[in-house]
C-alpha cells in the first residue's frame, strides 16, 4: 500500500500494516526532519526492519540530496540476510508500483570467510584463516613479487578485479552475500574486495556492527562513508557492551611469551634484511623523519589491524626520534614487554588508572607517554616494510602495541586491573592484566558526531533513557511503541513459590538451597506436561546451570521430564550446542517436543529466535544478574556513578532486566505467534524490575500472576494455551491489530495510533 | 538336532520335517512327536495320520515341568487356552528329549508368534474400538451360533484396504526418553539390586544405542550370558554416566568411546541450517586478547574439579541420549536431499514473512488425510442412524425459516373455514387420523429400556447373519454353496436360540406389540430366498 507520512509518500509492499508501525514511521520520520538520533523500542515480530526500511528508502528517493546513505548495523549474520530479503521485497514492490527499473544499489557486508569464492581459501573453516590464507595471496609485496616472478601464487579473483573491477560500476540491484557471490563468479571478481569497494557509492549499505564501531576495523571499512548517511544500529540492546569490548584488552602471560618469540622474529628478520636489502630500512626511516604517517602507501589488501584509538586521537605527526629506527623500536618493545612481565610477577591484586600506571612505567624503565602513543602506527609500518607474510603470527605483538596505544592516549574512562588469579581458583597462578574500557561512549561517539542520524532500535531498549546516558548524546526522539493484539498472545506469569511455599529464587543465600532447587524442577516437570511442542528454560549462568542439571538429576527429576520431552542442553562448545539446537528443532517439528535449556548471556539467548512452535513457553529460571564480584564489572559501576550519576544497583538490575527480556522475548515472534514468558524468581514482582521490563511485556503483567505458586501458574498457563490453540484469523485481527488502507485513514484510527508511542 | 527332509505319507504335502522324538506319550498314549516348519503335530504308535497338529502361529506358549518330577512333560498352550500335554517317556534320554525338543520350539515360536500376534492384535483392536461389533462377537461367537473364524472371515477382509493402506505407509514407533528410568531397581532385601528389563526396554536400548547392540551379539551366549550381560551393563559406567570413566577391564569403555566418537563426528559434520549455526552467527569475532569478557583458561579439564567434570559429563550424555533417540525415531526414514542453499533461501524467506500482513493469497495449507471424513466433521455417531443433515444444512434451512416468519404477513382475508380448522386440529391431535404412525413413539414409552437394548442387539445380529446369508449370492463356486447352506443353518440356530427366548419373554411381559414381526418377516426372507435357489438346484441337477 501506499502510505502518507506527514506529507512522505512511502510505499509499503504489504496490503496490511500494523497500526504500530505506522506509528513507528512517524517518528522516525520526525527523527530524520530533525537531522538528530533517535531511540525506538518496538516489540520484536511487528515488523520493525520492514517499517525502518520503507521510510528511509521513501526519503532517501524524495529528498536524495539530504540522505544519500542507509548504513544497516545488525548483529548477526543470519540478521543480515534477513535485512536484505526484505529490502529485496520492498524494491520488487517499488518496481511493480511504479513500473520504473530500480535504480538503487543495495548490499550486505561480511567477512571474508562468508564471500569469498577462491576454491582453496573458501573451503577453510575458520575466519582467522580465511583471512591469513587470503592476505598470504593478495598482500601488496606478495602481488609485487608476482610481478617480479610470475610463480609466486596470487588469487586470480582479486587480480581481475583490481585491474577491472574498479572503473565500471556494479549495476545498481539488491545483493545479498550470495547474490554478490554470484556476481563475483560471474565477472571473475573477488566479491568481499567488490563488495569493500561498492559500499563507498551505494545507497544502503548492510553490514555488522563491527565495522563501523571497531576503531581498528572502522578505519579500514567504513572510513569513506559520507556524513549524510543514516546509521541504524537494529537490535542494539546489547551497543554499549560493543563498545566496551572494541576498547578493552587483556594481557595473559601466554600472550606476553607470544610476544616473545614474535619481537625474536623481528630482531631476526630485521637483521637479515639489513643485510640484504638494507635500502629498504633506510627508505622506511626516511618516511618515518618526514613525518609521512603512511610510511607506505597501504593497500586495500593489507589488513594490518589499523588504530586502535579513534581517528580524532590518532597523532597527525612524525613518529618520535627514539623509535624511528627498526632496532630502536624493537629494543622499546623489548623493554616494555619486560616490564609488563614484571607486573604480572604479583600477588596481590592491584587495580589504577592509566595516568598512574603512565607514571610508573616511567619511573621504572624511563618509557615516555609519546613514543608509546605511536606504537601501533609504528608497529604497523615496520610490519609491511618487512614483509611480514602470516600476519596472524603477530597478533600478540599487535595486541600488545594496541595497549600501548590506548592507555597512553586515554587518560579518563580506563582502567587497569592486575590480577594474580582467578577467584574460583585461588592456588594456581594465572596473572591477567586487564585493561578495561568502563565508557561505552568512547567508541560511539565518533558515530554520532559524524553521521547526520543514528538510530538505536531493538525490542528491549527499556528504561528508555538509560541508553542516552550511558551512550553519552541527545537524541531528538525517544519512544516505546506497544503492540496491540487482537488477543493476548503473550502471557508473562511471575512465579514465586513452590507448592510448598518455598520462596523461589536464585538469590545468591539461597541458589543452591535444596528447596529451590526441587521447585525449580518441579516447574519445569509440570510444564513439560501441558506445553506443547518446544520450551526454552534459561538459567543465570552457565555454572549455575550445570548445578543445577547434576542435582536434578539426582533427584530422577530429569528422568520425569523425560516423559515427556527430549532434553538439550546448551554447552560451552559452540559447535555441540548449534547441534543441540538442530536437534531441538527436529524434535519440535516432528511433533516429540523438546525441551532446550539455557543460559541468559549466551549466544543462544542472543541470537536464536524460537518462533511458534519451536518456543510455546520460555522459563527464566532467576535475575540474570551479571556477575557482581568481578573486579571489572565493579570498576565500570563506579564510573557510571561518578560520571553519569547512575547508582549502581539501577544499572545492574536495568542490566538483568534487559537479558532477562531478550530471553522471553525470544518466543514471540509475531502476532500470529503466541507464548508463555514464565520469570521464575519472586523478585521480579517487585516495582523496581517489574517496570524495568519492555511496556509490551510490562502491560500484559496483571496483579493477579505476580507471585503464584507452581499449581496456579499451571492452571493460568493451561486456561492461556487452550484459548490460544483456537484458530485464530485474519478477520479477527482486522480493524484492531492489523488495518487496512481505509482503515488507517480515519480520524479515529489516527486518533488511537497516536496512543501507541510513548514518549519518554 | 536332526535335519531331515522326509517325505511322509502321513503329511499330504512334503514339509520339511526338523525333529522327530519317538517314545512321547499324549493322553497315555505312545507315539511320535514331529517338529515340522511350521507346525508341530503328534502321531500315535503305528497309526499313519496325526491326532495332533498345531500351527506354531496358534501356539501362544510353551510349559515344561520342573526339574527333579518324575514325569518329563512339555505343555502347549494355544491361543484358544486349550493346551496339550506331552510326557516324554524314554527313560534313558527322556530330559535330553525334552529340551531338545524346547530348543527348538523356543526358537521357531517368536517367528510365529508376531505374525499371530498381529493378527490377534488387531482383532483385539477392532472388538475394543467398535462397541457394536463386541456386543455382536458376544452374540454370536460366544454363544456359538456361528465360529470365531465366520465372524472374522470377512470382517477382516473388509478392513484389508485400510490395512494395506496402514501398512505400506506404517509409522515406526518412536523411543520414550525415559526409557532408562523405567528401570527401576528395587532392592531385593538382601544387599542387591534387581533391575526388571522388559523386551521393550531391551529393544529400546538396542535402538538407541546400537554400540551396546553390538557388543551383545558379540559376547552373548558365547562369552556370557544375557543375564551376565545386563548385569554388567548396569554396573558399568556406561549406565552411570556421571560417573567418570575409569576401569578398562570395563567391557562398556569401548562403548562409551564409540558414542563420544559419534558425537564428535555429529559436532564436526556442522549443522545443515545456518540459522542455527552458532559457529558463523558472528561476522566478526573480537580477536583474541580483546574484549572485557573474562579469558578462558589455557587448561581446560586440568583444574576443573571432578565434580565440574561429572556435571559436563551429564549433560554431554543427555545431548547424546536425547540426539540418539530422535535418531532411532527417525531412523527409516528417508532424508530429503535438497540443497543446501535452496533449504537456507527457504528459510531465509520464512523468516521474513509476516503471512498476516500479506493478503490472504499465499496460505499454505496442509490437506488432512482422513479415512473417514464424516467422522471427522461430526463426532462418533451412532451407527444405526441413516440420515443426519449437515450442520450447513441445518444452519441454512434455520435462517430460512427465520427469514420466512420475518416476512410472515397472515391474511385474514384468506382463512378456512371454523370447522375444517377443528377437523384438521383432531387429526393432527394424539389418536387423530394423521397420528397413526407416530407408533415408534409408543414403542419407546410402552417397552422397558432393556427390552430395547435386547432388542436392538438382536437386530445387529440378525442383521449381521443376514449379511453374511446374502453375501453368498450370487451362487457361483461350491465354497458358496457349502457357506450359504451353514449360513441357513445359523439363521435357524439364531431363530431358536435367540429369537425364541425373546419372544417369549416378551410374551411373559404381555407386551402386546409385535415387535419381532420385522425379524422374522426379514429372515423369513431369507428362508425363501434360500428355498427358491434349492429347488432351482435340485431341479438342475435332476
Amino acid at each position: 500500500m501506499k502510505l502518507n507520512i506527514e506529507g512522505l509518500l512511502v510505499y509499503f509492499p504489504y496490503d496490511y500494516i500494523y497500526p504500530e508501525q505506522y506509528s513507528y514511521m512517524l517518528e522516525l520520520k520526525r527523527t530524520l526532519d530533525a537531522k538528530g538520533h533517535g531511540v525506538l523500542e518496538m516489540p520484536s515480530g511487528t515488523g520493525k526492519t520492514i517499517s525502518l526500511l520503507s521510510l528511509i528508502v521513501a526519503y532517501q528517493k524524495a529528498y536524495p540530496l539530504e540522505v544519500t546513505k542507509l548504513v544497516y548495523c545488525s548483529r548477526t549474520v543470519p540478521e543480515i540476510e534477513k535485512v536484505v530479503e526484505e529490502l529485496r521485497k520492498l524494491m520488487d514492490y517499488y518496481a511493480k508500483q511504479t513500473g520504473a527499473k530500480n535504480d538503487f544499489l543495495a548490499l550486505a557486508l561480511s567477512s571474508r570467510k562468508n564471500l569469498c569464492i577462491h576454491p582453496e581459501v573458501s573451503s577453510l573453516r575458520f575466519g582467522k584463516e580465511v583471512d591469513g590464507k587470503c592476505h598470504s595471496l593478495t598482500a601488496s609485496y606478495i602481488r609485487a613479487q608476482h610481478h617480479s616472478n610470475p610463480s609466486q601464487p596470487v588469487c586470480q579473483f582479486y587480480e581481475q578485479f583490481d585491474a577491472v573491477g574498479r572503473q565500471v560500476p556494479i549495476p545498481p540491484g539488491i545483493y545479498n552475500l550470495d547474490d554478490l557471490k554470484d556476481f563475483g563468479r560471474r565477472k571473475g571478481w573477488c566479491p568481499y574486495f567488490l563488495a569493500r569497494y561498492a559500499i563507498l557509492h551505494a545507497n544502503i549499505v548492510v553490514y555488522s556492527y563491527h565495522y563501523l564501531l571497531d576503531p581498528k576495523i572502522a578505519d579500514l571499512v567504513s572510513k569513506e562513508l559520507t556524513k549524510k548517511s543514516v546509521v541504524v544500529f537494529d537490535e542494539a540492546h546489547n551497543i554499549d557492551n560493543v563498545c566496551i569490548d572494541s576498547m578493552s584488552v587483556n594481557i595473559t602471560r601466554r600472550t606476553l611469551d607470544r610476544c616473545q618469540t614474535n619481537v625474536e622474529t623481528l630482531q631476526n628478520t630485521i637483521s637479515r634484511i639489513k643485510e640484504t636489502d638494507a635500502a629498504k630500512l633506510r627508505e622506511e626511516y626516511r618516511r618515518l623523519v618526514e613525518g609521512l604517517k603512511e610510511a607506505n602507501v597501504a593497500r586495500e589488501t593489507d589488513m594490518y589491524l589499523s588504530n586502535p584509538v579513534l581517528p580524532d586521537e590518532i597523532l597527525q605527526e612524525a613518529v618520535p626520534g627514539s623509535i624511528r629506527t627498526a632496532e630502536h623500536f624493537v629494543g622499546f618493545i623489548k623493554r616494555f614487554l619486560e616490564y609488563l612481565k614484571a607486573r604480572l610477577r604479583i600477588h596481590h591484586v592491584v587495580q589504577e588508572s592509566a595516568p598512574q600506571f603512565l607514571k610508573d612505567i616511567y619511573e621504572k624503565v624511563c618509557i615516555d607517554r609519546k613514543p608509546l602513543r605511536f606504537c601501533a602506527e609504528r608497529l604497523r609500518s615496520l610490519l609491511r616494510t618487512l614483509e611480514i607474510a602470516d600476519i596472524a603470527d603477530f597478533s600478540a605483538i599487535t595486541l600488545i602495541s594496541h595497549f600501548a596505544t590506548l592507555v597512553s592516549t586515554y587518560s579518563k574512562g580506563f582502567t587497569i586491573i592486575i590480577e594474580p588469579f582467578e577467584d574460583r581458583t585461588p592456588t594456581i597462578a594465572n596473572p591477567v592484566l586487564h585493561f578495561s574500557c568502563m565508557d561505552p561512549s568512547i567508541a560511539i561517539k565518533p558515530v554520532f558526531g559524524r553521521f547526520q542520524s543514528v538510530i538505536i532500535t531493538s525490542g528491549t531498549l527499556s528504561p528508555l533513557d538509560i541508553y542516552p546516558r550511558i551512550l553519552d548524546f541527545h537524541p531528538v526522539t525517544t519512544a516505546s511503541f506497544t503492540m496491540t493484539l487482537a488477543r493476548t498472545c503473550l502471557c508473562p506469569l511471575i512465579v514465586g513459590r513452590g507448592n510448598d511455599q518455598v520462596a523461589m529464587t536464585s538469590k545468591f543465600e539461597t541458589r543452591e538451597d535444596f528447596a529451590v532447587i526441587r521447585n525449580y524442577g518441579n516447574l519445569l516437570l509440570e510444564m513439560s506436561a501441558i506445553v506443547p511442542d518446544g520450551i526454552v528454560a534459561f538459567f543465570t549462568s552457565y555454572i549455575y546451570m550445570e548445578n543445577i542439571v547434576a542435582s536434578w538429576y539426582e533427584q530422577g527429576i530429569l528422568e520425569n521430564i523425560q516423559r515427556n520431552k527430549l532434553i538439550f542442553i546448551e554447552t560451552q562448545d559452540a559447535a555441540e550446542t548449534s547441534m543441540a539446537l538442530e536437534k531441538y528443532q527436529e524434535a519440535c517439528e516432528n511433533g516429540r517436543g523438546a525441551i532446550l535449556l539455557s543460559v541468559a548471556r549466551g549466544k543462544v539467548s542472543e541470537g536464536i529466535d524460537f518462533v511458534h512452535h519451536f518456543g510455546r513457553a520460555v522459563i527464566m529460571f532467576g535475575v540474570p544478574y551479571v556477575y557482581t564480584q568481578s573486579r571489572i564489572l565493579k570498576a565500570r559501576l563506579e564510573y557510571l556513578r561518578d560520571q553519569f550519576q547512575i547508582r549502581e544497583n539501577d544499572f545492574l538490575t536495568f542490566d538483568a532486566m534487559r537479558h532477562a527480556a531478550q530471553c522471553v522475548g525470544r518466543a514471540i515472534r509475531g502476532k500470529t505467534d503466541y507464548g508463555l514468558m514464565i520469570f521464575a524468581d519472586k523478585r521480579y514482582a517487585r516495582a523496581d524490575k517489574r517496570g524495568k521490563l519492555p511496556r509490551w511485556i510490562q502491560e500484559h503483567l496483571t496483579d493477579g500472576s505476580l507471585n503464584l505458586t507452581i499449581d496456579e501458574t499451571v492452571q493460568l498457563a493451561k486456561h492461556f494455551l487452550r484459548q490460544m490453540a483456537q484458530p485464530f484469523r485474519q478477520e479477527d485481527q482486522l480493524g484492531l491489530s492489523l488495518l487496512t488502507l481505509e482503515q488507517l485513514q480515519s480520524e479515529d484510527m489516527l486518533q488511537k495510533i497516536a496512543q501507541i508511542a510513548q514518549q519518554a | 538336532v536332526h535335519f531331515v527332509a522326509v517325505d511322509t505319507a502321513m503329511a499330504s504335502l512334503s514339509e520339511e520335517v526338523l525333529l522327530v522324538v519317538k517314545r512321547v506319550r499324549q493322553r497315555k498314549q505312545d507315539g511320535t512327536l514331529y517338529l515340522m516348519a511350521e507346525r508341530l503335530a503328534w502321531g500315535p504308535e503305528g497309526k499313519d495320520r496325526f491326532t495332533v497338529s498345531h500351527l506354531y502361529a496358534d501356539i501362544r506358549c510353551q510349559k515344561i515341568s520342573p526339574d527333579g518330577k518324575a514325569k518329563i512333560q512339555l505343555q502347549l498352550v494355544l491361543h484358544t487356552g486349550e493346551s496339550t500335554t506331552f510326557h516324554f517317556a524314554n527313560e534313558s534320554t527322556a530330559l535330553k528329549d525334552r529340551d531338545v525338543a524346547k530348543e527348538l520350539l523356543q526358537q521357531l515360536l517368536p517367528k510365529f508368534k508376531k505374525k499371530a500376534n498381529k493378527e490377534l492384535e488387531e482383532k483385539n483392536r477392532m472388538l475394543q474400538e467398535d462397541p457394536v461389533l463386541f456386543q455382536l462377537y458376544k452374540d454370536l461367537v460366544v454363544s456359538q451360533v456361528i465360529s470365531a473364524e465366520e465372524f472374522w472371515a470377512n470382517r477382516l477382509s473388509l478392513n484389508s484396504v485400510e490395512h494395506s493402506l496402514s501398512n505400506n505407509n506404517k509409522q515406526e514407533v518412536g523411543i520414550s526418553a525415559a526409557f532408562l528410568a523405567d528401570i527401576r531397581p528395587q532392592t531385593d532385601g538382601c544387599n542387591g539390586l534387581r533391575y526388571n528389563l522388559t523386551t521393550d526396554i531391551i529393544e529400546s536400548i538396542f535402538r538407541t544405542y546400537p554400540t551396546v547392540k553390538q557388543k551383545y551379539a558379540e559376547n552373548v551366549p558365547h562369552n556370557m550370558t544375557e543375564k551376565e550381560f545386563w548385569t554388567r551393563f548396569f554396573q558399568s559406567h556406561y549406565f552411570h554416566r556421571d560417573r567418570i570413566n575409569t576401569g578398562l577391564q570395563d567391557i562398556f569403555s569401548e562403548c562409551a568411546k564409540e558414542d563420544e566418537k559419534g558425537l564428535k563426528s555429529m559436532v564436526t559434520q556442522g549443522v545443515k541450517n545456518p540459522m542455527v549455526d552458532l559457529l558463523s552467527l558472528e561476522d566478526k569475532t573480537l580477536d583474541e586478547g580483546y574484549g572485557t569478557a573474562t579469558v578462558p583458561t589455557t587448561s581446560n579439564s586440568s583444574n576443573k574439579s571432578l565434580r565440574e567434570n561429572s556435571n559436563s559429563a551429564i549433560i554431554k550424555r543427555f545431548n547424546h541420549h536425547s540426539a540418539m533417540v530422535l535418531a532411532a525415531g527417525l531412523r527409516k526414514r528417508h532424508q530429503i536431499l535438497t540443497s543446501l542453499f535452496v533449504a537456507f533461501q527457504v528459510k531465509l524467506q520464512e523468516a521474513i514473512e509476516y503471512d498476516d500482513l500479506q493478503g490472504d493469497s499465499g496460505r499454505k495449507t496442509i490437506s488432512l488425510n482422513l479415512k473417514k471424513s464424516d467422522r471427522y466433521s461430526h463426532g462418533p455417531i451412532p451407527l444405526q442412524s441413516q440420515h443426519y443433515s449437515t450442520s450447513q444444512d441445518i444452519i441454512n434451512s434455520i435462517s430460512i425459516i427465520q427469514h420466512e416468519m420475518r416476512s410472515y404477513k397472515p391474511r385474514l382475508t384468506q382463512v378456512m373455514s371454523s370447522s375444517a380448522a377443528s377437523s384438521a386440529i383432531t387429526a393432527l391431535s394424539p389418536g387423530g387420523v394423521l397420528m397413526q404412525g407416530g407408533g415408534q413413539q409408543t414403542i419407546n414409552q410402552l417397552v422397558p429400556t432393556d427390552v430395547q437394548s435386547e432388542l436392538k442387539h438382536l437386530y445387529t445380529a440378525a442383521g449381521e447373519l443376514l449379511r453374511h446369508f446374502w453375501s453368498c449370492f450370487p451362487i457361483s463356486t461350491p465354497f458358496l454353496e457349502e457357506k450359504v447352506v451353514k449360513m441357513k443353518s445359523n439363521l435357524e440356530k439364531f431363530q431358536v436360540m435367540k429369537l425364541r427366548p425373546f419372544q417369549e419373554k416378551i410374551q411373559r411381559q404381555y407386551l402386546s406389540t409385535n415387535l419381532t414381526g420385522h425379524l422374522e418377516e426379514m429372515l423369513q426372507a431369507a428362508y425363501n430366498k434360500f428355498q427358491a435357489w434349492q429347488t432351482r438346484r435340485m431341479m438342475r441337477k435332476t
